[in-house]
């Protein structure tokens, strides 16, 4: 249910920015799911980063993820997790079986989640592309499963080296109109941040 | 695909990034790491001990909290220590974390240099290292029991391991 970006100089250009990149991604998730999931900004602030895992409400609890990286300068990683319920549930509906009970992920059932995250994270740099002119390409997706506040830290870590604070935009999911659990992290290094923010702003 | 609970998470503290909790035996805190660093400090005659979830390796004289870099968390840890009894010269250490989560590149190699620091750093300060769980792919989540001084390192998938 929440996105986490970076530090920020502006509440208000990111807030734009989100809206548009989730409303974009919305409609691609929409489309990927028979209509049933959609996706909706909720609010954009900061937050100290000894308070990220709480704040995000991300522990020990153990999460199954689609990893995305944007390399180069203006790079940064996407990010979308699921806890166990919620991620065989949309890989058995995309796939139009029962839910698996088997503990292990089957390959079937690991691409459909990969899948996904193609989806979403194409929609969202889609709309970053068209706004700063330069192209945008997510890494093939990868899928893991690891302690939640352990993927987090990872994500958060090359704000981290530029700041105590972090941007979080709170982002709802919803399967016809009820909230799920995911998550959608995304993180931009620093300079990928400073280009959106400042084309932003000229564009004001 | 499995994981054993040693605590529970909700009733004990939990050490976010940044953070050094002080404490008292018999209590224990935990945290989860990927590529920080949890170190426990741990005083075996007096039961105080420390854990700290470190995020990077030197603060090269940027700000912020002391429990962020290595080269400041040890030293404010060891004082903090010290002012409650436990004097350098008792402690133990035990480290893990400093994994590799998402491949090799950019920011993500800080895991080893995390390790690198805080291993050196206890060196220089003569504070013997007891048990560590270092590197690979994988988060940990780690519990600290000052009742034993016991380190209880899990990951995913893996038995827990104590150090």
């Amino acid at each position: 249910m929440t996105e986490l970006v970076s530090t920020a100089p502006d509440l208000m250009v990111m807030s734009h920015l989100f809206t548009a990149a989730t409303e974009n991604a919305s409609e691609a998730m929409s489309r990927w799911t028979n209509g049933q999931i959609t996706l909706s900004l909720e609010e954009v602030r900061e937050v100290d980063l000894d308070q990220v895992s709480s704040e995000l409400d991300v522990s020990d609890e153990l999460l199954t993820m689609v990893v995305h990286h944007l390399d180069g300068e203006l790079g940064g990683q996407l990010i979308l997790t699921f806890d166990e319920q919620n991620g065989r549930h949309l890989a058995a509906s995309l796939l139009k079986r029962e839910i698996c009970t088997d503990p292990e992920w089957s390959d079937l059932e690991k691409s459909a989640l990969n899948e996904t995250g193609n989806i979403l994270s194409c929609a969202y740099m889609k709309v970053l592309t068209d706004m700063i002119g330069e192209n945008l390409v997510p890494s093939p997706p990868y899928f893991i499963q690891d302690y939640g506040a352990s993927i987090l830290e990872q994500a958060v870590l090359a704000q981290a080296m530029v700041s105590d604070r972090v941007l979080v935009c709170r982002t709802n999911f919803r399967r016809e109109g009820e909230l799920l659990k995911w998550n959608v992290f995304f993180v931009p290094t620093d300079e990928l941040l400073k280009k959106l923010t400042s084309t932003l702003e000229s564009t004001d | 695909m499995s994981t054993t609970t040693v605590v529970d998470a909700r009733k004990t503290p939990t050490a976010g990034m940044s953070v050094v909790l002080f404490l008292e035996k018999p209590e224990q805190a935990f945290c989860v790491v990927g590529s920080c660093i949890a170190l426990t400090l741990y005083h075996p005659r007096t039961g105080h001990g420390a854990l700290a979830h470190i995020v990077l390796p030197r603060s090269s004289d940027r700000t912020g909290p002391p429990g962020k870099y290595a080269d400041t968390a040890i030293p404010y840890m060891v004082e903090a220590l010290g002012k409650k009894g436990a004097n350098c010269a008792g402690l133990v250490a035990k480290l893990s974390g400093g994994a590799s989560m998402f491949g090799t590149s950019g920011p993500i190699k800080i895991g080893e240099q995390n390790a690198e620091a805080v291993t050196q750093l206890l060196k220089d300060l003569k504070i013997p290292i007891r048990g560590t769980h270092l590197a690979g792919p994988k988060g940990r989540r780690v519990t600290f029991n000052t009742q034993t001084g016991d380190v209880t390192v899990e990951v995913v998938g893996q038995p827990a391991e104590t150090l």
